[in-house]
């Protein structure tokens, strides 16, 4: 366990400079997207962070993953995220990619990043630092703030609670 | 002409401004009207699970486990279109305008309510309700204070012997 975060962490170290990101779309209903895309634009302005789209996920450290990765697109992701050179960094981005959101149980759907694993793990593709970031669609500034908690710039927010009502 | 023209786009580019949000240095702008992750106010709740029949994506989910009744929020899978908040009897949910919600652990994504059900005064068995859902149907309808605290097994027992007692039969023989 302790030698895998060491892993990870030097992989983190790897990225010292600008992080270039893929969008990748697996079978979303395209707000997100747009979303992404609102990120990019000039009112969000990510390169002033240094973050630049991509065309090809070999050229890329950090994969956009939005929709529930269904059943048509799933080679295809497992093929686009094997392209990924290492550190393999992946933002699950929206409810679809999380947690496979309103088509959690459907037929033709693997349910999102937690589906995806399991097919990646036969394939033997690793990834090594995943962020799931909620929304529906999620906004720029979730976005931008997903980015930052993969970085380690940011601490995440959100914690488990459980209350009990006697 | 090509010449001035980079000195022309500097006008351009002067007069419209930036347009560019600072985010991270400064608030992000959020509406009123915008609807975030749902907050669960525990100390309201009672467990009766119309907000998981409400939920479009069962990012709500309601498992009895034994005594126990879990009400589960899943942020993951929530598509905040505030329906639970709508239907809540109590308005125990609220909606908040939280949105920067992104972690690197799955599990930070849930919340849990833990209810405890409530006992037959009866036979002392579980019932299928908690004791806030009794108390809030009694305090609707104040009749069924009769056999609300009741589980549905010894209910319909009571309801079979009153038929019995009608019909003329002794009290305490469907018991055989």
């Amino acid at each position: 366990m302790e030698n895998r975060r060491d892993n990870l962490l030097e992989a983190l170290k790897a990225i010292r400079r600008s992080i270039w990101v893929f969008h990748l779309n697996t079978g979303s209903c395209n707000a997100c997207d747009i979303e992404i895309l609102d990120v990019l634009t000039p009112y969000f302005d990510v390169e002033r962070f240094g973050i630049k789209l991509v065309a090809s996920p070999r050229h890329a450290d950090l994969v956009l993953m939005t929709g529930p990765v269904t059943r048509k697109t799933l080679p295809k992701v497992v093929n686009a995220l094997k392209a990924v050179p290492r550190p393999r960094l992946v933002l699950a981005i929206g409810a679809c990619a999380v947690g496979g959101g309103i088509w959690h149980d459907s037929y033709s759907v693997s349910g999102g990043v937690e589906g995806l694993k399991k097919v990646l793990e036969e394939n033997g593709v690793e990834i090594d630092k995943l962020v799931y970031v909620p929304g529906c669609p999620a906004r720029p500034e979730a976005i931008i703030y997903g980015v930052a908690v993969l970085l380690g710039i940011a601490k995440p927010k959100v914690k488990e609670e459980v209350v009990e009502v006697k | 002409m090509s010449l001035l023209k980079p000195f022309k786009l500097i006008g351009i580019a002067h007069r419209s401004g930036v347009v560019t949000v600072r985010y991270p240095f400064q608030p992000p702008l959020v509406t009123p009207e915008f609807r975030g992750r749902i907050r669960i106010d525990a100390s309201k709740c009672i467990g009766c699970g119309a907000c998981v029949n409400a939920c479009p994506s069962n990012a709500l989910t309601l498992v009895d486990d034994g005594e126990r009744r879990v009400l589960n929020y899943f942020i993951g899978r929530c598509i905040y279109c505030g329906r639970c908040a709508d239907v809540c009897p109590v308005g125990a949910i609220t909606i908040s305008r939280e949105f920067e919600l992104a972690t690197d652990n799955i599990g930070d994504l849930n919340s849990r309510v833990i209810h405890y059900k409530a006992t037959c005064s009866c036979c002392g068995e579980e019932t299928t309700a908690t004791e806030r859902m009794i108390s809030y149907v009694v305090s609707r309808v104040p009749v069924t204070e009769t056999y609300v605290h009741m589980g549905s097994r010894c209910r319909k027992r009571r309801f079979i012997e009153g038929l019995m007692m009608g019909r003329g039969m002794v009290y305490g023989e469907s018991e055989r």
